[in-house]
């Protein structure tokens, strides 16, 4: 029995056991630091969810020899892209397959969170971090200088103490707020909600289906068109080894404005003549939903603050258009574990010393690309057309290319460009391109 | 010093069971396994009591080795040591031979440190049989009082436990001498939230495992399959009951379908019985 005036003490606190909380912890214990990794869940990744797949550069990243430790992944990503559908029931594939895609092991491998997570969380543990769950952080600990030098749990005698926090909260960054690292709540225009479901058919069902070779091969598709009313969002669709994740993300503002459920949301595309054939005799084994920040750049707090850092999702480490985010996780929290580590080696935890974590993540993808997509999501939310206009022009254009008429290839041509006009001025598509160059490329 | 023995069990969680519809046996596959409800709240009771007189509770759990998990729950609700009473010899235990294994260990930690006060859930959720309890007091010789829902003293200088007990007519206040053994409902005590150094305790705690060998206590013909007896003959669902006669007050009106139902009613015998019981 612990009495009161014994403190609990770590070298390092981790709040979160997601992909970057698991990922700090196991880089800090290898390192030989005492880990606190506190998770509010009943299990690691309790309360997580995603399309989904998981890139492996991040993973191979903090667990060099990943693939011995039998991950528990489904198939991997042997073949992605863009699927695009009509309002006239008609799909566009264009997707690519082997080549880069066929390496192995494969640079991504679609997962299920829950069962991802714990396996992730076992190998921080292998290291030597200490997995506490049920638990939640609700506030830190900081000396009267105001540097964190703890955390405050639920529990009754729940204090923490630890000269280095690194918050890896989620979506909900409430911890974050608190301290003082981002002035505002989540703002729904910025928040995607997005919700799937996973259906269940035979390993051989789903090869046929999606013209597959063996369950060795699996496909991940970003679903574009005819999915989400017209408004800004994307759908998904991800081979599993026995089952399909189907899904789509909607921008949680207009969820609220236009008042839409989003199951009858997900119904109706679930509904479209393309998708259904896919899904059809499948059973229903989950229904889920889950928040993603998706405000980009302009939306990341303050990165640190003296005794403590914020990876991961809490930091709105996402890239909507490339699906990354899970990667970002990762390789943060990777960051900022190594750079817990060095403040140990200086025994100085000020903002001064964890100031290092912004520079690494400026070296690394993470912020260049943040900072190149800085304009994505504001630039959907103004161009509904790539979610309406464009997919259900490609079925058209490509529809009329590839049937025969009887009629001058003049006027197939004419009614091509014609079926673009009719959805969108010219010069303003021009424009769109435009635009759309400059919110991916930054300019 | 208070010393309470608690005896724990893992279960699937039946709230989510399903039964084979073939075989009649259940399937555990996919359920999560968790302490027996009872046995936690008699846990929850054994800390609280520990907490008020100074001293110690001991766990015991019979299983395989998975039951881990179950003993370093108990010691985060509180336990300060579990042991784990596990081998392949145990398999197939009914309630005869589980009784005699519990006892056979009870009656090693009484010897090293004697016992006050025995806890044990009313039941165990999966099996629902309530023996193994009473089976465990039967062959220690001890005073047993079943479903307790409150303890209102445990006086160790006197060497007395006063329990309420729930019978399905009233409560009763029963007085035992000690060491007793408690049966206990729900009631009995809150499953706390744990203090957070409990919890970190329970985390990286092994429990003390005991075998047929590294004990030498048990006899060969009493445990496992050949001590016991029980042969389960078939399982299955009871099937549902037929649904009644239902009128339909939308078409005959509210007046008319009350009045029919009353009729129905007395005409079976039923209206009459509860009438004279109210008179």
């Amino acid at each position: 029995m612990n009495t009161s005036d014994e403190k609990i003490r770590f070298d390092a606190i981790v709040v979160g056991a997601g992909l970057a909380g698991a990922a700090a912890a196991m880089v800090m214990a290898r390192a030989g630091l005492n880990v606190a990794l506190i998770e509010r869940g009943q299990k690691a990744g309790g309360k997580n969810y995603f399309g989904g797949a998981i890139y492996t550069h991040a993973i191979g990243e903090v667990l060099p020899d990943y693939m011995d430790r039998k991950p528990p992944f489904e198939r991997p990503v042997t073949e992605a892209g863009f699927w695009m559908l009509s309002k006239d029931g008609g799909l566009t594939k264009m997707t690519v397959q082997g080549g880069k895609l066929g390496a192995e092991p494969a640079d991504a491998y679609m997962a299920s969170r829950a069962i991802f997570d714990v396996w992730w969380a076992e190998q921080a543990q292998k290291e030597g971090a200490l997995l506490i769950p049920k638990t939640t952080v609700l506030d830190f600990i900081r000396d009267s200088a105001g540097q964190v030098i703890g955390v405050k749990t639920d529990r009754a005698q729940g204090d923490v103490y630890a000269p280095v926090v690194i918050v890896c909260e989620g979506v909900n960054n409430l911890l974050t707020q608190k301290l003082g690292l981002i002035d505002h709540d989540l703002e729904p225009a910025h928040i995607a909600l997005a919700f799937k479901q996973v259906i269940a058919l035979p390993m051989d069902t789903i090869n046929a289906r999606f013209g597959l070779p063996d369950e060795k091969h699996g496909l991940a598709a970003s679903v574009l068109g005819d999915v989400s009313l017209g408004l800004p969002g994307m759908g998904f669709v991800y081979t599993n080894n026995t089952s399909v994740s189907v899904g789509l993300g909607m921008m949680l503002d207009a969820v609220v404005e236009y008042r839409l459920k989003p199951y009858e949301v997900l119904q109706r595309y679930l509904r479209h003549p393309a998708i259904a054939p896919l899904i059809k005799g499948g059973q229903l084994m989950e229904y889920g939903a889950h928040l993603i920040p998706e405000g980009g750049y302009r939306d990341m707090p303050k990165l640190f603050t003296g005794g403590a850092m914020v990876a991961g999702d809490a930091a709105s480490m996402v890239n909507a258009l490339h699906w990354e985010g899970t990667n970002m996780a990762i390789v943060a929290g990777k960051l900022a574990a190594e750079t817990a580590i060095e403040a140990h080696k200086r025994g100085d935890f000020s903002a001064q010393t964890l100031s290092q974590y912004e520079a690494r993540l400026k070296d690394r993808f993470i912020l260049k690309d943040m900072k190149q997509y800085r304009n994505f999501s504001r630039f959907l939310e103004t161009h509904p057309e790539f979610m309406d206009a464009y997919p259900s022009f490609i079925n058209d254009a490509l529809g009329q290319f590839f049937s025969a008429y009887g009629m001058p290839k003049k006027t197939l041509f004419k009614n091509i460009l014609g079926s673009l006009t009719s959805r969108r001025q010219l010069f303003k598509a021009v424009g769109d391109m435009l635009s759309m160059g400059r919110a991916v490329m930054g300019w | 010093m208070f010393h309470a023995l608690v005896a724990v069990k893992q279960v699937p969680d039946t709230t989510n069971i399903r039964i084979d519809p073939e075989t009649g046996n259940l399937v555990r596959e996919g359920v999560p396994a968790i302490m027996n409800p009872y046995d936690a709240h008699a846990l929850a009771s054994a800390v609280e009591w520990k907490r008020k007189l100074g001293g110690k509770v001991t766990v015991v759990s019979m299983g395989p080795l998975s039951f881990t998990v179950t003993i370093r729950e108990a010691v985060e609700l509180g336990a300060d040591v579990g042991y784990l009473v596990t081998d392949r010899k145990f398999a197939g235990a009914d309630t005869l031979a589980t009784s005699y294994v519990l006892a056979q260990v009870i009656q090693m930690i009484h010897e090293k440190e004697p016992i006050d006060v025995l806890f044990f859930g009313k039941q165990a959720i999966d099996g629902d049989t309530a023996q193994v309890g009473p089976g465990v007091a039967v062959r220690l010789d001890l005073p047993i009082i079943t479903y307790a829902v409150k303890i209102r003293d445990i006086d160790l200088a006197k060497r007395q436990i006063i329990v309420e007990r729930k019978t399905e007519r009233w409560t009763e206040v029963v007085e035992a001498p000690l060491p007793a053994l408690v049966t206990c409902e729900k009631e009995i005590a809150e499953v706390p939230f744990a203090p957070l150094p409990d919890l970190i305790r329970s985390l990286r705690y092994e429990p003390e495992v005991l075998t047929v060998d590294n004990t030498g206590i048990f006899d060969a013909e009493s445990i496992g399959v050949r001590g016991s007896p029980t042969v389960v003959f078939k399982m299955g669902t009871p099937p549902l009951p037929e649904p009644g006669e239902k009128i339909n007050s939308r078409e005959v009106g509210v007046e008319a379908a009350v009045a029919a139902a009353f009729a129905k009613a007395e005409a079976a015998g039923i209206l009459t019985s509860v009438l004279g019981g109210v008179k």
